[in-house]
């Protein structure tokens, strides 16, 4: 979460939020969420876990390239 | 009525890490319309319970301070919301539900974030962040413990 927040902190583009999944289960469910923390990126889930800064940044990276 | 979130140690710790804040923060909860209690949850007023955690953090630190809205002065998705807000501009940085038990810290540590001038990512990943050419949200789903 930490590093979602850093991101949000550094880059004016950058929205991070924690979403509680027990609070919003409908949500959860279209997001896939069997355990957590999982990692959503413009709506789309990505992946599960905490992962390290470099690994972090690559998927978010990688994600962005997908899409566009 | 003051809750007590931490115990004596642990309240020390982040009584000390407030007091290193470089900026002020501010924790804007934003509470919906209508918020219902999930079908079959739990009797608890989950706007009120965040009310009260986010007095007891700003308790802690002379740099950290809440405040209540109804009002959609910041852009949320969903509710109850927390908007964190440093020298009174909008961080990015939104937290959505009750930051019950472990979670807390998630909260505690967008305080600590926020409260930095200088970011402290490594320059590869501030260099994925200069290279954004649209907006991102990052949502982290999160459960308590």
């Amino acid at each position: 979460m930490l590093l979602a927040y850093r991101a949000a902190l550094a880059s004016p583009r950058v929205t991070a939020s924690a979403v509680e999944a027990t609070e919003f289960p409908t949500l959860a469910d279209a997001m896939d969420v069997y355990a957590v923390p999982k990692i959503v990126i413009d709506g789309v889930p990505r992946y599960e876990g905490a992962v390290p800064e470099r690994v972090f940044f690559q998927r978010l990276a990688a994600a962005l390239v997908e899409v566009s | 009525m003051r809750v007590s979130l931490f115990r004596a140690d642990e309240e020390q710790s982040v009584r000390e890490l407030f007091a290193r804040l470089e900026r002020e923060v501010e924790l804007v909860l934003v509470h919906g319309p209508e918020e219902t209690p999930l079908p079959g949850a739990r009797d608890i007023d989950f706007g009120g319970e965040a009310e009260r955690l986010l007095h007891a953090l700003a308790d802690l630190g002379e740099h950290v301070s809440m405040r209540v809205t109804d009002q959609l002065e910041h852009e949320v998705e969903r509710h109850p919301a927390v908007v964190v807000l440093a020298d009174g501009e909008d961080t990015g940085i939104r937290y959505y539900g009750l930051p019950w038990g472990y979670e807390l810290a998630s909260v505690v540590g967008a305080v600590i974030e926020a409260g930095k001038v200088e970011p402290t990512l490594s320059p590869e990943s501030l260099q994925v962040l200069d290279g954004l050419e649209r907006d991102v949200r990052i949502d982290v789903f999160v459960t308590p413990t």
